[in-house]
């Protein structure tokens, strides 16, 4: 039958949709920049924002706590915050190379 | 050689129903709908987005 209570939602806890959201902005935000990056035609001062913007959202999203459950979707979702972490790291020297290369100010801390 | 003969609809329908039975087969088993897949491809669809970031950054970075 069709009306089965089986049916299990998406990650199915607020911590991974929050997740999976702040990866969701991660990706278009850094997808754009490196499309722009990798044209090398100039407009860096777009791609450094962008940069910035992705940024943002991959530190709000490792910020997100997914230990808090077993199973699964729990298991992807920690690799999914070490990839993150792999990203955010990559991402703030290319943000850093294309910021002292072009001797920018980006707003420093 | 090949013979072709007209065999009505409906005695194919019951032939095949026919041998469903024979073999314990459910005909109108649906087929799995998209949830459970949809679910999977999702989460891996998240881990292949941030690879692919990852690439792209790494040959970035050779560049340099």
């Amino acid at each position: 039958g069709s009306g089965g209570g089986n049916y299990s939602p998406g990650p199915g806890d607020p911590l991974l949709a929050k997740q999976k959201h702040h990866h969701r902005r991660a990706f278009e935000y850094i997808s754009k920049a490196l499309k722009i990056d990798e044209e090398n035609e100039g407009h860096k001062e777009l791609a450094i924002e962008l940069y910035r913007k992705g940024i943002k959202e991959l530190e709000d999203g490792i910020a997100v706590d997914c230990w808090s459950g077993r199973g699964d979707v729990w298991d992807r979702a920690q690799r999914l915050h070490d990839k993150m972490q792999t990203n955010l790291s990559m991402a703030r020297d290319r943000l850093h190379f294309l910021a002292s290369g072009r001797k920018l100010t980006i707003g420093t801390k | 050689d090949t013979v072709t003969t007209s065999v009505p609809q409906g005695d194919v329908d019951n032939l095949l129903q026919q041998v469903a039975d024979e073999a314990g087969l459910e005909l109108n088993m649906e087929l799995p709908s998209g949830v459970q897949s949809t679910t999977i491809g999702a989460s891996t669809q998240v881990s292949q987005e941030q690879d692919e970031l990852t690439q792209r950054l790494a040959r970035l970075r050779q560049a340099e």
